[in-house]
């Protein structure tokens, strides 16, 4: 039974992951996969906190939320103000570089991992109780996000992927909102990091690379970029896979390298065969279709003198 | 006569081409100034350097007495300054209503903050929007087609959703980039009408465009311009009397 508990807390996770990176990259359109490295800075910053500094685990887990948000920010106002081109460069080189920084700094445990973080609910309450936790924070996530970009705020990120310059001359700033939205995914993928740590109570630098970055990008492309369900379908897929995998016994050293080709190919599958996903966006703003018969002209009335 | 924007000494070459050549310009409130000139001449580069879009190698640009050369394009929209687009650039993936709603100066979701913490303060915001956007949608002729794609409307009425997103800024001064081009002519009466009226509700207008017919009926005055410079000024009559300047426009 633990085993199944341990799959749906991952599952809930990656949806989290999934549905937060969707925002950013898919409704926003900001190119980056650096998503892992909030994920690991949540984590981190909770288990240090709780561990170290007694902090109680939920306060804990939204300081690392919180910690993610701030240096997501640190991050993209400097490259978002150059260009949008410089994002996936520099979140990738802050990705890449922290996690090297990370194995240097043995009081977050090195490159040999943080062992012993403090344990949240399981010991009080059992397994079942965080698998609730989780998925009540999934569940929230995937609602935030839908009620985000559905709202006047959505409006805004649907027209700057349009023409940023026309945006700009309405008055709106696009900086701002980028990062604005960049920093609200990252603060997400934060809490979702302090949950992975409290339950799983080990972190190691070298899980938050490029293999999470690609599997995260492949449940929100398999899933279907801007919309609802699409991340949570691709998290529950793409969780479920390599599982299946594990049980023709595979040794780990093939294990590894055949999930990332398998993540690889799925993107490059669904890239040409089905770029909309396994769900195909709505258009949330293009308005109610011009009924089959009904006039295209211009309205009546407002060309009566012309 | 109230200057809303003045330009002085405006320069910019892209290389070897001059699209400014020290202009001096004024735009009145309540007037309706017509630019004309060939292709080329520089037309759609003075309201890209008024708006910000091309940054200007000299001059000054004064907006309603303030000086907004260092601005950035989303502030001088803030100050009232708003434009079409000779290309359009509508947002193709929302409604006609949905572009017009992100147009004016202050949006109800401009502010994260408000977004997060008073979500009944902006809903309110953008009922107040949604009810303006419908007044222009009405005295533009498009209420019947507030709610389609962009994609499944005309052209003609894609260039009047560009005019009518403009006006949601309730600006001091527009800048119309050709606003006849490709529309038919039942059209013609409806957009005097309406850039008429709102210069005679105290804005201060310049409209581009080759359509020399609808620049005489429309505007107070013109100006000629010709590789990058303002050769002429005077009644759109005299400008287009002047065989000079017309052997200039057609090319020889
Ligand atoms: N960003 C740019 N970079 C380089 N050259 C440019 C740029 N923008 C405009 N030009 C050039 O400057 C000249 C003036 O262009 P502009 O668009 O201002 O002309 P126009 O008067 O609006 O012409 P039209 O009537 O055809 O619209 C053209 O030769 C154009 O190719
Ligand atoms: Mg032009």
């Amino acid at each position: 039974m633990d085993y199944v508990y341990t799959i749906l807390i991952l599952i809930g996770l990656f949806v989290i992951l999934a549905s937060s990176f969707d925002l950013v990259i898919g409704h926003c359109g900001l190119i980056s996969i650096a998503h892992p490295i909030f994920y690991a800075i949540g984590a981190y910053v909770s288990a240090m906190l709780a561990k170290e500094a007694a902090v109680p685990i939920p306060l804990a887990i939204l300081c690392g939320g919180a910690a993610a948000f701030v240096s997501s920010v640190l991050v993209a106002l400097p490259s978002l103000r150059v260009s949008g081109d410089y994002l996936l460069i520099a979140s990738i080189g802050f990705q890449l570089g922290l996690i090297e920084f990370a194995k240097h700094i043995h009081s977050i445990g090195g490159a040999g991992g943080l062992t012993n973080i403090p344990p949240f609910l399981v010991n009080d309450y059992g397994r079942l109780s965080y698998v609730a936790l989780v998925l009540a924070v999934a569940v929230l996530t995937v609602l935030f996000v839908r009620w985000l970009t559905h709202g006047p705020y959505g409006r805004m990120m649907a027209a700057m992927r349009d023409d940023e310059l026309a945006f700009s001359m309405l008055g709106r700033n696009a900086i701002w909102l980028k990062v604005s939205v960049f920093a609200i995914g990252s603060g997400i993928a934060g809490v979702a990091g302090g949950l992975y740590a409290h339950y799983f109570r080990f972190l190691e630098p070298d899980q938050f690379g490029l293999l999470q970055s690609s599997a995260i990008l492949t449940m929100v492309v398999v899933g279907g970029m801007r919309t609802t369900m699409g991340p949570v379908i691709g998290a529950i897929v793409l969780q479920i896979l390599p599982q299946a995998i594990t049980f023709f016994g595979l040794p780990p050293s093939i294990l590894g390298p055949l999930q990332g080709l398998m993540f690889s190919g799925l993107v490059l599958f669904f890239m040409f065969a089905r770029p909309q996903g396994l769900l195909a966006a709505p258009d949330i703003w293009a308005g109610r279709k011009a009924k089959a018969g009904e006039p295209r002209g211009l309205a009546k009335g407002g060309l009566a003198d012309g | 006569m109230v200057d809303v924007l003045t330009v002085s000494g405006l320069e910019k070459r892209f290389g070897g081409i001059v699209v400014a050549d020290n202009i001096e310009l004024a735009l009145v409130k309540g007037r309706v100034l017509g630019l004309i000139g060939p292709n080329g001449a520089g037309k759609t580069s003075f309201f890209n350097l008024v708006c910000g879009v091309v940054k200007p190698d000299a001059g000054s640009i004064v907006l309603a007495g303030q000086e907004i050369n260092s601005l950035p394009i989303r502030e001088r929209a803030r100050m009232g300054l708003a434009r079409t687009w000779q290309n359009l650039r509508l947002f193709q993936s929302l409604s006609v209503l949905d572009n017009l709603m992100l147009g004016p100066r202050a949006y109800c979701a401009d502010n994260l903050f408000n977004v997060m913490l008073r979500p009944g303060h902006v809903t309110g915001a953008e009922r107040d929007s949604r009810d303006r956007a419908y007044a222009i949608l009405e005295r533009t002729g498009l209420a019947d087609i507030a709610q389609s794609p962009i994609r499944d409307i005309t052209f003609g009425q894609q260039k009047l959703v560009g005019v009518a997103r403009a006006l949601m800024n309730d600006a001091q001064c527009l800048l119309l980039d050709e606003p006849m081009a490709g529309v038919e002519g039942q059209a013609y009466a409806l957009i005097q009408r309406v850039v008429r009226d709102i210069a005679a509700s105290g804005v201060a207008i310049c409209v581009v465009e080759h359509n020399v017919a609808f620049i005489r009926d429309l505007c107070d005055e013109g100006v000629f311009m010709f590789a990058g410079k303002v050769l002429a000024r005077g009644t759109v009559e005299s400008l287009i009397a002047d065989p000079q300047l017309t052997e200039l426009y057609f090319g020889t």
